[in-house]
């Protein structure tokens, strides 16, 4: 739930999603889910002429599988409390098991 | 148009007849010897000629005015399927055996085929001769007798097994029914009869009333048909039981209607219904033959039911059928019985030919006509145009419910739990009476937004947000399908208790994510979006004794911070939970109960974060290994961690602190690193970051603490500096002359300020004196190593604070150990920008005036 719950302060904010078949796409998150499932808008390929049938479209839903990385605004990352949030997220784990 | 539909009927639309009656062939049995082997050919013999002239009689009667169209329509029906919906003799017909249909579909799915084939066999015994398979036409020509034909409503009701019989040969072709159906005959078989027995057989006095009895069992269909004298297809013997096997009367020698199968003798139906299992091999030809009247029959039967039947079907056991399905299903039915009418002139005209008196259905028929003749123009516009909205309507829902009824409750149940469940386990309980459990789960989107200032979020707002929002939804989109929005509350109660039903299920779930099974090679583990499926299963090393503290090992100094931090989260999560409390109460006695435990646990873990940031390991004087606390420092994380450290710690805890930071100054990496000697560009810019780092993190906690320590406290930290440290390294890096000018500048302040005894004062000047002079020689490498290094305000700082603090003896000096320094920084001033020009001269300026000069004297 930690990633989701980072994603989730990231929503309105613009993200270059790196899919795993290599395609980067840049736009605005407008919300993501328990799965990472993750939808953008406005968005345009990154390397469009490569691309050409992605630069009619306007926002994307994107499997949260299909996704290598996520490229974040790193403004919008509060990394004091992220390392806390993952502290707290790893005792919990630790203290399920 | 009707008489002569009616003789043109056997002949034009032989496929209408045939299909109609493997019973009714049966029904011919009683004529012919019971005999299995019955020739095919016989069957053909004109015994069709012989009936229809007979039968005739009656089509006017039984079709009506309207009968034309709809004759027209089952002609075409005999040859293809669509016979069904076009047979519209009846305005409702069509609605009826959509209901059949949705039966039919449903039952299948419950028992298969096998019930059909069973109820036939067992309505054997019962001597009455079924007649399941009629034409349309039976019923019709004995309209006038309909009353004496009614189906018993018990009937009904007592054998709901028959009813999807008909069916079922709709659903599927003739030879995979078949299959399906000699495996589970057996199965409904007993229950058939049982219910055959609960149903007393009242004997047949007239074929009218045989069929009545028998109907309802065999074919549940075809209810309460007038059977009479029909133009029925009674087949050859042998066609017969072919039939029977096949359980469909699709023959095409019925197209010849023969006799009246409304006789029907019981031991033919014996015969023919025992046969289906002894005979099921001949099927598959047979199959090919009747196949494309296969379907008619059973279409025709379920639309057969005239008026006077339909009405107590309705009413009886279809209706409530029908309701669980689909409410609308009912009303719309008869709406639509009234509206589409083959056709419409029909209708008004000659309605009462349509039904016995009393029927409701053709009723609203009848008065229409005869209002709206009645009425204007414009009235009858007005009803028309109204009757077509309704239909309109009736339309609509009824395209919109074509999928109701496919789910039971029960399974709609089931489903919303599954739902509800993954819901909770993805979302945490929102009823959770800890919401720190919840907080847990979401802990950096909440605090983040906490942080933002988004006043919108509230810390648990966004999961029963979630929850809520779910069952608003669900309880609105509920009372719209119905309608009925006074069952609004009670879908919200039900939702509710969905909910409290799927948090129980979540609560009582394992604990257990891997479920092994045993002789199976692999583990299924459970996995949802909290706990997503791990996907590699790493066994972590049991964990090895803390080995003896190696305090430079980095990785035991790692372990040493994160058990700060765990500690320190420990102690905010404490501090959000402190209980009410009298503030004004000094006395420890008078808090209350809760507040002394928590004040204890507060205590307890406050000693715990202490033990981790092991201050009191012993201070070995000559070990090269740094003290552990120095290590913790010597990380980024450390340094983070003491400004919130400091929150959580006492005074005399923060004096050790800083004690230990003073003993060991000379260890602290943003000195040991950040000497002007270590030249390495790399390595500088490295400390330079640890630096900055120190300074934003450390030096205000530190700053905040010395800002209120008494003289005697500065004394014994400067003392501490000059006995147990190295001050040339010190004083040759930013954070110690940093940490220099602290403590001097503390120590002015209070003597300004006048709160120093004598003798402190006295203690103090003596010590100011042994650092004057341990820093003298020094003050050349204080600065950074050029003059154009943006950076040398610190240095500044201090010679302004040792200024300050100098008697004018030790300021002559001063000036002399740092007169080419000034000069060459005046003199680059020169050279820059105004601003930065400014900016040195201002710098510079810090130490002039200390010591009572200007920059602007050099100048003149």
């Amino acid at each position: 739930m930690l990633f989701f719950s980072f994603f989730k302060t990231l929503v309105e904010q613009q993200v270059t999603v790196e899919l795993k078949n290599d395609i980067s796409i840049r736009g605005t998150l407008k919300s993501v889910d328990q799965f990472l499932n993750i939808k953008l808008d406005d968005i345009e390929v990154l390397e469009e002429l490569k691309y050409p049938h992605l630069s009619s479209v306007k926002n994307v839903f994107i499997r949260g599988s299909v996704v290598r990385y996520v490229h974040l605004p790193a403004a919008q990352v509060d990394t004091a409390l992220l390392e806390d949030a993952t502290r707290r997220e790893a005792a919990t784990q630790a203290s399920k098991k | 148009m009707s008489s002569l539909r009616g003789n043109s009927h056997p002949s034009q639309a032989p496929g209408f007849g045939i299909p109609q009656d493997a019973f009714a062939s049966i029904s011919l049995n009683r004529n012919y010897d019971e005999d299995d082997g019955i020739d095919f050919e016989d069957t053909y013999d004109g015994l069709g000629d012989q009936l229809d002239e007979a039968d005739d009689d009656m089509n006017e009667a039984t079709f009506g005015d309207g009968g034309g169209g709809s004759g027209a329509g089952a002609g075409a029906g005999g040859t293809g399927q669509s016979i069904g919906k076009d047979f519209d003799f009846f305005g409702s017909t069509n609605k009826v055996s959509d209901a059949f249909d949705e039966e039919g579909m449903r039952f299948q799915r419950n028992q298969g085929y096998t019930s059909a084939k069973n109820t036939t066999m067992n309505t054997a015994p019962a001597a009455a001769a079924p007649k399941p398979y009629r034409t349309g036409y039976e019923g019709y020509k004995n309209a006038s007798h309909i009353p004496d034909l009614q189906v018993d409503p018990s009937l009904w009701g007592a054998s709901p097994a028959s009813q999807p019989q008909p069916m079922m040969p709709s659903a599927a072709p003739p030879s995979q029914t078949f299959a399906l159906n000699s495996q589970k005959k057996m199965m409904s078989l007993e229950e058939v009869e049982a219910a055959m027995r609960a149903q007393p057989k009242k004997p047949t006095p007239g074929p009218a009333q045989e069929t009545q009895f028998q109907r309802p069992q065999i074919q549940s269909q075809s209810p309460p048909l007038r059977m009479q004298p029909a133009p029925e297809v009674t087949g050859p013997p042998a066609h017969r039981y072919q039939m029977l096997q096949q359980e469909q009367p699709s023959y095409p020698q019925s197209g010849a209607p023969s006799s009246s199968r409304s006789r029907v003798m019981p031991q033919a139906s014996h015969q023919a219904e025992r046969r289906p299992m002894e005979s099921r091999v001949e099927l598959p030809a047979q199959g090919n033959f009747p196949s494309q009247s296969n379907q008619v029959p059973q279409i025709l039967q379920r639309a057969q039911p005239s008026d006077a039947q339909q009405i107590p079907q309705h009413h009886t056991s279809q209706a409530p059928r029908q309701i669980l399905q689909n409410p609308k299903r009912h009303s719309e039915q008869l709406d639509q019985g009234q509206m589409y009418r083959p056709d419409p002139g029909h209708q008004l005209q000659n309605p009462p030919t349509r039904g016995p008196p009393g029927a409701p259905g053709p009723l609203p028929i009848i008065t229409h006509p005869s209002q709206l003749a009645a009425l204007s123009d414009d009235q009858r516009d007005a009803i028309m145009a109204a009757e077509a909205r309704r239909a309109k309507r009736n339309h609509k829902i009824y395209q919109l419910s074509k999928g109701n009824g496919l789910m039971t409750p029960q399974d709609k149940n089931f489903i919303t739990r599954i739902q509800l469940q993954q819901l909770m386990t993805a979302t945490g309980n929102v009823n959770e009476p800890d919401p720190d459990v919840s907080l847990a789960e979401d802990f950096y989107y909440q605090v983040y937004n906490q942080i933002e200032h988004r006043p919108r979020q509230t810390p648990h707002q966004p999961l029963s947000n979630f929850a809520q929002t779910y069952l608003f939804q669900t309880g609105g989109r509920h009372g719209g399908m119905n309608r009925r929005h006074n069952r609004g509350d009670n879908h919200m109660h039900r939702m509710q208790q969905q909910v409290q039903r799927a948090v129980e299920a979540a609560k009582a779930k394992p604990k257990n994510k891997q479920l092994v099974i045993e002789g199976s090679l692999g583990k299924i583990s459970f996995s949802n979006a909290k706990t997503p499926k791990p996907l590699l299963n790493l066994k972590g090393s049991e964990k090895l004794p803390q080995a003896a503290l190696s305090t430079t090992d980095r990785k035991a100094i790692l372990k040493n911070i994160e058990a700060v931090y765990t500690s320190l989260m420990k102690l905010e999560d404490h501090d959000r939970r402190v209980p009410q409390q009298p503030r004004n109460a000094q006395d420890p006695s008078s808090f209350d109960a809760p507040y002394q435990e928590w004040q204890q646990h507060f205590q307890r873990l406050n000693e715990r974060l202490w033990l981790d940031l092991k201050v009191w390991e012993p201070i070995i004087a000559e070990s090269t290994a740094m003290h552990p606390f120095i290590a913790f420092l010597s990380y980024p994380k450390g340094k983070k961690a003491i400004p919130r450290i400091w929150a959580h710690i006492d005074s005399q805890q923060r004096l050790t602190i800083l004690t230990i930071i003073m003993v060991k100054l000379d260890t602290l990496d943003v000195i040991r690193y950040a000497q002007p000697q270590l030249a390495a560009s790399q390595s500088r810019s490295i400390a330079r970051e640890q630096v900055d780092l120190f300074l934003h993190a450390v030096m205000p906690s530190l700053f905040s603490y010395v800002t209120e320590a008494p003289l005697s406290t500065i004394i014994g930290l400067v003392s501490l500096v000059m006995d147990r440290v190295n001050v040339p390294a010190v004083a040759r890096s930013q954070v110690g002359l940093e940490i220099l000018t602290m403590l001097l500048s503390q120590a002015e302040i209070i003597h300004k300020a006048e709160a120093t005894s004598k003798p402190e004062w006295a203690s103090w000047l003596e010590m100011y004196n042994r650092l004057f002079d341990t820093v003298e020689p020094l003050l050349t490498d204080i600065f950074p190593a050029s003059v154009s290094a943006g950076k040398d305000i610190y240095a500044w700082q201090f010679l302004a604070t040792m200024g300050t603090g100098a008697n004018p003896e030790q300021q002559q000096r001063l000036v002399l150990a740092v007169k080419d320094r000034v000069m060459d920084t005046v003199r680059q001033a020169k050279t820059l920008p105004p601003e930065m020009a400014l900016q040195k001269r201002g710098n510079v300026n810090l130490f002039m005036q200390a010591i009572g000069l200007d920059v602007d004297l050099l100048d003149g």
